[in-house]
């Protein structure tokens, strides 16, 4: 076997793991139950719960992660190097952990006063926000950070001859420039929110009809033994982030590096 | 238009380096790579940090941002937007600086005329050729009514003959418009064609600012007489009429004869590339022919130099190490010669 088929071999055998997994799913698959718990107030409230949490912390992430990676795209200043390793904490420090440092930081003084003054964190939606945002905001960056990389510095001197500020040189030509990008890059960061457990049931609980999401919701079926249930619910997942990143695939015309 | 001053700037590759243009002036800045031509452009535009000053008229602009400068930059790389159309990107600057959309249409058709792209409106840079890339992105660098033109190697992108078309075409019509222009270009020929006057740099310093003709007759340094290719100067005794526009020229004893109106003629100039040598009589006739006796061979790198004792005068001329390797040229050797016309240059009194 020459090393193309060796290595073509591999990615079948990858590919065949995953698909293996997702087709044992069906051995349990019940299209009566499916129907049944779909329709049900609790998975309908998840999914919904689910979509609106992780479309808000979305927004909120990207909106904080476009200055941001355009700073750390274009400027060499004191600290860069220490911001980009930290935005890979996320990556290297498990979900749980994350929210469990935020849960130890709600416990402090400082974090007790914004529980008591401000917005409550602990077992509420916000939590939810919050442990999306954390787990997500440093991919945000990063992947918009590679798209802004592409768009040479170039562009933003002429329009600065051209009488822009930089500003608005980043407005009219850097931004419209990664507008692909960006969008990508919200998608992704959607679908990594979507899928979000490990901080969210550390910060917000595992409430039903409160802060119980998609993912949190599989947890409890199975935790519960209900085989059943956890195979619609992660069926649904599955569908919904394949689906993301399928349509992420036709928008930028490649493969997308998660 | 301003006049544009620089004084002691140093940054980057720049040293200590001064430099004054005149208002309406177009001034070439000629060098090897790495001779801070590029980095001068971007600290008159304000896009890199120096020390020294920047003067417009006599306003300092060292606190002036790029984008209140007024200054027009044609990069070398052109860098179109590629998300707009040509229209969109010449009305671009237009737009930041808020002028009305009827200024705006008027402009954007009066420079697309001028550079005769008129018929690429709608087209996006992905969908243009060399040449009229470059166009575009000239009519985009003046049209927000710039004061001041930079270019950076404005016919780098095209083949020699588009860009010696292209040189004199710009040359009119930078003249037209009667703005301030400081362009970067590598070829000292290119440079003659289109410059008021050239500043050839160095080592990030200027060597020289001169008139294309004194450059080349009156190097003040020996990187500018390196750079310019140490012509062979010849002072002419005499200057006959032959016919309308022919001439023959007397050095010495040595007579050329080439196309010249008058008399005035002072010094010729003739490149050491210009001059071929032959160790056997060529064939045809024989005007511009000599024979002479080596005196010294240079061998460089790549070329050969050689030095002819021909009727008095001493002229250098290159050429290729295989061809003098095939002759078994040595000090000494007699030797024919033949002055190719079309590239002589000439300075008058």
């Amino acid at each position: 076997m020459n090393f193309k088929k060796l290595s073509i071999s591999v990615s079948f055998a990858v590919f065949a793991l995953y698909g293996a997994l997702i087709l044992s799913l069906f051995y349990y698959y019940d299209g009566a139950v499916f129907l049944e718990i779909l329709r049900s107030s609790r998975t309908l409230f998840s999914i919904r719960l689910s979509l609106f949490t992780a479309t808000v912390s979305t927004i909120i992430a990207v909106i904080v992660a476009i200055p941001s990676a355009y700073a750390l795209s274009r400027f060499r200043f004191f600290g860069r190097q220490l911001i980009d390793t930290m935005l890979e904490l996320p990556m290297i420090v498990s979900p749980v952990a994350l929210g469990a440092v935020v849960l130890i930081f709600f416990n402090t003084p400082t974090g007790t006063f914004i529980q008591g003054h401000g917005i409550r964190f602990i077992f509420t939606v916000y939590g939810i926000f919050l442990a999306q945002f954390i787990v997500t905001v440093g991919i945000a960056i990063r992947l918009i950070k590679a798209a802004m990389d592409e768009i040479p510095v170039r562009y933003e001197e002429v329009a600065r001859t051209l009488g822009a500020s930089p500003a608005r040189a980043f407005m009219t030509v850097t931004l419209p420039l990664c507008k692909r990008g960006i969008i990508a890059s919200s998608i992704l960061t959607w679908a990594k929110a979507l899928g979000e457990f490990g901080a969210t049931i550390t910060i917000a609980g595992s409430m039903a009809m409160k802060t119980e999401t998609i993912p949190v919701a599989i947890f409890m079926r199975l935790a519960s033994a209900d085989i059943e249930g956890t195979v619609v619910l992660v069926l649904m997942l599955i569908g919904i982030g394949l689906g993301i990143l399928y349509g992420v695939r036709l928008l930028t015309g490649r493969a997308v590096p998660v | 238009m301003p006049k544009i001053e620089v004084k002691n700037i140093t940054g980057k590759v720049l040293r200590d380096l001064s430099l004054s243009v005149g208002d309406k002036e177009i001034l070439a800045l000629v060098g090897p790579n790495g001779a801070g031509k590029t980095t001068l452009l971007n600290v008159i535009a304000g896009l890199t940090d120096y020390s020294g000053e920047v003067l417009f008229d006599g306003a300092n602009m060292d606190r002036v941002p790029p984008h209140r400068r007024g200054v027009g930059y044609l990069f070398q790389d052109l860098a179109l937007f590629p998300h707009m159309n040509v229209a969109a990107n010449i009305a671009y600057g237009l737009k930041i600086r808020k002028y009305t959309p009827a200024v705006i249409g008027e402009r954007v058709d009066e420079l697309m005329d001028a550079l005769h792209i008129a018929k690429l409106r709608d087209r996006f840079p992905y969908n243009l050729s060399g040449g009229e890339k470059q166009r575009v992105a000239i009519a985009r660098a003046i049209a927000p009514f710039q004061k001041i033109l930079l270019l950076d190697e404005p016919t780098a992108n095209l083949d020699a003959q588009t860009a010696k078309y292209f040189r004199s075409e710009l040359s009119v019509f930078l003249r037209r418009l009667e703005i301030t222009t400081v362009f970067v270009i590598h070829d000292l020929l290119g440079a003659e064609e289109m410059a008021d006057r050239i500043a050839i740099m160095h080592q990030g310093s200027i060597e020289q600012v001169a008139a294309p003709g004194d450059i080349l007759f009156r190097p003040r340094t020996r990187v500018v007489s390196e750079f310019i290719g140490m012509p062979n100067i010849l002072d002419c005794d005499e200057c006959t009429v032959l016919s309308t526009g022919l001439v023959e020229v007397r050095s010495g004893s040595m007579r050329l004869v080439l196309p010249y109106e008058g008399t005035a003629m002072s010094k010729l100039a003739i490149s050491p590339h210009d001059i071929y040598i032959s160790d056997s009589k060529p064939p045809g006739p024989a005007l511009n022919r000599y024979t002479g006796t080596i005196t010294e061979i240079i061998p460089l790198r790549t070329v050969v130099r050689v030095k002819v004792l021909v009727d008095g005068n001493e002229l250098l001329a290159e050429l290729s190490r295989e061809t003098f390797d095939e002759m078994k040229l040595t000090a000494g050797s007699n030797v024919h010669l033949i002055v190719k016309l079309r590239r002589l240059r000439y300075f008058e009194v």
